[in-house]
C-alpha cells in the first residue's frame, strides 16, 4: 500500500526532476536533461505495476537517472523490471545511470548476481 | 509442495524400516545360533536393500549410505564370497542398532549420523573386500563432492506461487558459498516493457555452490519450487571425495535443519494416534455394521404402525439388536487388541546380549506369541517383562560350570509363554535355573527388618518377600538388575494395569513368574449386586460361584472373622456392607447371598443382599473424578442412570486380610 504511494511520489519527482536537481547541491552528477526516477522504499512485486508505468514514461526521456537510495526492500520481480527497463532503454539508444543505491538494493542484486548487469554503484558511493 | 507430499510418507518409511530391522535382527540371531538356512541371508539382504532404497528416496542420505555399505557386505555373504561367523553377526547386529538410532534421529529431525555410526560404517567399509569397492561405496552416497553446479531457470509463473529466487539463494547460501556464474534473461521475455507482466519471471541462473553439501540438502531447498522451475544439478567435477565425506558429516547439523522440523512434526502428530489393524477385523466391523442397519430398519418398520400382535417380532428385533450391539462392541474392542508377539520379539536380542555379557548359555523358547491383548496393556507390559527376563538370566540361570556341576545341561532354558485364561491374559516367564535362594532371601529380609529373626516362613511367604520395596539380594548391583528397584516396581506396574504377578519356585529346578493381566481396561463383564440401597458390580471373571448359606455353615473364628465351608476348604466371609459402610443392608447371612470370588489363587466369600443381573460395565475412573478408594476399581453408570461402583476383588481380598490380621 505504501509502495503505491511512494511510487506516485516517484512519478511526481520524475516529472519535477530538473527542479529538484538545482535544489540539491549534493546531486552534482545529474545531467540537466536526465529524468530521475526514484525507486520506492518497497520495491517488491506488489509495487511493480505502478513502477512499471513510471519506467515506461521514463523510456521516452532517453537519459534516465535511477535513484535507489531509499529502497528498503527489493525482490526478484523488482530487479527484473529494472533489468528489462535498462535493456529496452539501451535498445532505444538511451542511457541510464544511478544516483545511488541502498544496501538493501545492493544486497538483493548481489545475491541474484545482477549487480553488474544493472551497473549498480556500491551503496557507499551513493 | 513435494516436500509436504514426501514427509507424509516418512512415518510409513520409518515404520517399515523398523520392521525390516526387526526382521534383520531376528534372521541375524538365527544365523548366529548356527542356522545354515540360506533364506535367512536373503531376508537380511532384502531388508537392508529396501531400507536403503527408501532412505535414498526420502533423502535420508546418511541412512542410505550406511545401509549401502552393510548391503555390500551382505552381498558378499549372499554370493558366498564371505562366510558367516560370530564376528560378522555381531557387527551386523550393531549395525542394526546403529540404523535404529539413525532412523530415530531422522524422525526427530536431529543430525542423523553420529560418531558411533560413522565409526561403525568405517568398520563395515574396512570389512568389505577391496579398496576399490570402498571408494565406490563412499563417494556417491555420502555426496562427498566439493560443490555443485546448479542450472536454475524460473518458469514464468514462479513468482506468482509466492516463491522468490532471492529466498532460494539465501537458503543455498546457508549450505555453502554461493557463486552466481551467470544471470540471464530467458528468450521468451517480452522485449517491450509495456508488454511485461511484472509478476512473471523471465530470469535464469547458472550457480555454483561450493562446499561439501549433500545433494539431498540442495534438493530440499528446491523442493518448494517443484514444477515452478527448470533445474539441473551436477556435482563439481574432480572432487576430493574422501576428505569431503568427513566434512559433510561435520557440517550436517545446519543443512539438515530446513527439512527436519517437518519430519518431526509429522511423526509427533501421528505417533499417538495410529494403530495397525488387520483387514479381517475391519471387515468384521463392516459386517456387524450391516447387521445393525438391518435390525434398525426392521425395528423402525415395526414402530411405525405398531400393533400388539407384533410384540413377538419386536422382542425378536430387540434381542437381535442386543446381540449385534454386543458383537459390534467386541469387534471394536478387538481392533485395539494386538498380539503379544510384538513384545516377545524383542527378547531374542536381549537374551543374545545378556548371554555374552554374563557368559551364560540360554535357550529362549517363545510360546503363544499370537495371544492378543489390549494395546494400552501391551505398551505397558514391555518393561516389566524385560525386567523379569533379565532377572531370570542374571539371578535365575546359573553359569554353564555351575549347571554342569548340578548335573544339568550347560544351556539353560528360558521360556516365555502367553495364553488366555478366563478373561485374563497370563504371561509366564519360567527358567530351569537354581530357583529362589530361600536362605539368602530370608537373611536379607531379616537384615532389612522386613521379618523378625527366627520367624518361620513358608515357601510362598519367602517368595512374597522379593516383591517388597527395596528388596534385592544381588551381592553387587549390576547394570542388569539388582538396583533395588526390582520386583516391587514390576508388581506395582502390573497392578496398575489391573493385573497381578506371582512366583513359584523350586530350589534347584527353577522359577516361574506369572503375570496375570486383564484383556482390556475399558469394559468389564460384571454381576450387579445390591448392598443396601447401593449397587456394586463384581467382575464376572473373578466370580467362582454364588450361593445362599445356612446359618450353621458359618463358623466364627478367633479375632471376629467368619468362615464357611466351600468345596473342601474354609473361606473367609467379607461383608461388603461392613467393608464399604453401607447402612440398611441385610446383615443376616441366611437372607443374603454369598458371592465366592477368587483373586491370585485366594478365594473369599462376599456377602451381598441380592444379585440383580449381569451387565457390561464401561469403567470410569473413580480416581479421575473423585479419589482412589481401596477395594473399588472404578465406577460405571447403570441403565437407569444411577452410579454403581465396581468392586476391585484383589483389593477387597487384601482389605479382608488386613482386617483379619
Amino acid at each position: 500500500m505504501t509502495g503505491k504511494q511512494k511510487t506516485a511520489d516517484g512519478k511526481r519527482q520524475a516529472a519535477a526532476a530538473p527542479a529538484l536537481d538545482g535544489a540539491s547541491p549534493a546531486d552534482s552528477a545529474v545531467p540537466a536533461e536526465a529524468v530521475v526516477v526514484t525507486l520506492p522504499a518497497d520495491c517488491r512485486i506488489a509495487a511493480q505495476v505502478a513502477l512499471k508505468t513510471v519506467l515506461i514514461d521514463a523510456l521516452v526521456a532517453g537519459k534516465v537517472m535511477l535513484d535507489g537510495r531509499v529502497v528498503e526492500h527489493a525482490d526478484t520481480a523488482g530487479l527484473q523490471l529494472l533489468m528489462l527497463f535498462q535493456r529496452e532503454l539501451k535498445s532505444r539508444g538511451g542511457t541510464s545511470s544511478w544516483r545511488g543505491a541502498s544496501d538493501a538494493l545492493n544486497d538483493a542484486a548481489g545475491l541474484l548476481g545482477l549487480s553488474q548487469t544493472l551497473e549498480l554503484p556500491a551503496a557507499a558511493l551513493a | 509442495m513435494s516436500a509436504v507430499d514426501l514427509t507424509q510418507f516418512h512415518k510409513t518409511f520409518f515404520e517399515e524400516s523398523l520392521e525390516g530391522l526387526d526382521a534383520m535382527e531376528a534372521a541375524l540371531l538365527a544365523l548366529g545360533a548356527g542356522s545354515t538356512d540360506s533364506e535367512l541371508v536373503h531376508t537380511i539382504f532384502r531388508a537392508a536393500h529396501s531400507i536403503k532404497g527408501g532412505a535414498a528416496t526420502f533423502g535420508f542420505t546418511d541412512v542410505a549410505a550406511f545401509t549401502h555399505v552393510a548391503e555390500s557386505l551382505l552381498e558378499e555373504v549372499r554370493s558366498e564370497r564371505r562366510a558367516v561367523d560370530a564376528e560378522l553377526v555381531e557387527l551386523l547386529l550393531r549395525s542394526v542398532d546403529a540404523l535404529r538410532a539413525m532412523l530415530d534421529r531422522s524422525g526427530r529431525g536431529q543430525p542423523v549420523a553420529d560418531a558411533e555410526s560413522e565409526a561403525l560404517r568405517a568398520e563395515l567399509v574396512r570389512l568389505v573386500s577391496g579398496e576399490a569397492a570402498v571408494a565406490v561405496v563412499v563417494a556417491p552416497k555420502a555426496a562427498a563432492v566439493s560443490g555443485w553446479d546448479i542450472g536454475f531457470v524460473a518458469l514464468p509463473h514462479l513468482l506468482q506461487t509466492g516463491n522468490d529466487p532471492l529466498r532460494v539463494f539465501r537458503e543455498l547460501q546457508q549450505l555453502g558459498r554461493l557463486e552466481v556464474v551467470r544471470a540471464f534473461i530467458v528468450d521468451g521475455a517480452p522485449s517491450q516493457l509495456s508488454a511485461l507482466d511484472p509478476t512473471q519471471c523471465y530470469l535464469g541462473w547458472d550457480l555454483r555452490l561450493h562446499g561439501a553439501t549433500t545433494r539431498a540438502d540442495i534438493d530440499a531447498v528446491f523442493d518448494w519450487l517443484d514444477g515452478d522451475c527448470e533445474l539441473a544439478i551436477k556435482p563439481l567435477a574432480e572432487a576430493p571425495a574422501a576428505s569431503a565425506a568427513v566434512a559433510a558429516v561435520a557440517n550436517e547439523p545446519k543443512p539438515a535443519a530446513p527439512v527436519a522440523p517437518q519430519a518431526q512434526q509429522a511423526i509427533a502428530s501421528s505417533e499417538t494416534s495410529s494403530i495397525r489393524v488387520g483387514i479381517d477385523k475391519v471387515d468384521a466391523l463392516i459386517n456387524m455394521m450391516g447387521e445393525l442397519v438391518i435390525t434398525q430398519s426392521m425395528l423402525s418398520e415395526i414402530g411405525e404402525k405398531f400393533e400388539i400382535s407384533q410384540l413377538e417380532r419386536l422382542r425378536d428385533g430387540l434381542a437381535h439388536l442386543e446381540r449385534t450391539t454386543r458383537e459390534l462392541q467386541e469387534s471394536v474392542m478387538r481392533i485395539r487388541m494386538l498380539p503379544i508377539g510384538s513384545v516377545f520379539n524383542r527378547f531374542p536380542r536381549l537374551v543374545h546380549d545378556l548371554e555374552r555379557k554374563l557368559d551364560k548359555r540360554v535357550k529362549l523358547e517363545l510360546h503363544g506369541e499370537g495371544t492378543e491383548l489390549d494395546k494400552t496393556v501391551l505398551e505397558k507390559i514391555g518393561d516389566p517383562l524385560v525386567h523379569l527376563v533379565r532377572n531370570a538370566i542374571d539371578h535365575g540361570l546359573e553359569s554353564p560350570a555351575q549347571r554342569k556341576a548340578a548335573g544339568k545341561s550347560e544351556t539353560g532354558t528360558l521360556k516365555l509363554n502367553a495364553y488366555h485364561e478366563g478373561g485374563n491374559i497370563v504371561v509366564q516367564i519360567s527358567d530351569d535355573g537354581a530357583g529362589l535362594n530361600h536362605a539368602a532371601i530370608v537373611a536379607k529380609a531379616q537384615q532389612r527388618g522386613l521379618i523378625s529373626v527366627g520367624q518361620e516362613l513358608s515357601d510362598a511367604e519367602v517368595a512374597e518377600l522379593i516383591f517388597q520395596p527395596g528388596f534385592s539380594t544381588a551381592a553387587k548391583a549390576t547394570d542388569l538388575s539388582g538396583r533395588g528397584v526390582g520386583m516391587d516396581v514390576v508388581r506395582r506396574n502390573v497392578r496398575d494395569l489391573g493385573g497381578g504377578v506371582g512366583v513359584r519356585s523350586v530350589s534347584g529346578k527353577g522359577s516361574i513368574f506369572t503375570i496375570t493381566l486383564p484383556l482390556t481396561l475399558a469394559i468389564i463383564d460384571g454381576l450387579v449386586t445390591a448392598v443396601g440401597s447401593e449397587r456394586y458390580i463384581v467382575p464376572l471373571t473373578s466370580i467362582v460361584e454364588s450361593l445362599r448359606l445356612r446359618a450353621e455353615a458359618v463358623r466364627k473364628i478367633a479375632g471376629g472373622g467368619e468362615v464357611f465351608h466351600f468345596r473342601d476348604e474354609y473361606l473367609p466371609i467379607m461383608r461388603l456392607h461392613h467393608a464399604f459402610g453401607c447402612v440398611d443392608a441385610i446383615t443376616d447371612i441366611e437372607s443374603g447371598i454369598v458371592v465366592v470370588v477368587e483373586e491370585g489363587g485366594r478365594r473369599m466369600g462376599l456377602l451381598v443382599d441380592d444379585l440383580l443381573g449381569q451387565q457390561q460395565a464401561v469403567v470410569k475412573s473413580l480416581e479421575a473424578h473423585y479419589r482412589r478408594v481401596q477395594g473399588i476399581s472404578g465406577a460405571t453408570i447403570l441403565s437407569d442412570g444411577s452410579v454403581a461402583l465396581i468392586v476391585d476383588v484383589g483389593g477387597v481380598v487384601r482389605l479382608g486380610r488386613s482386617k483379619a490380621a
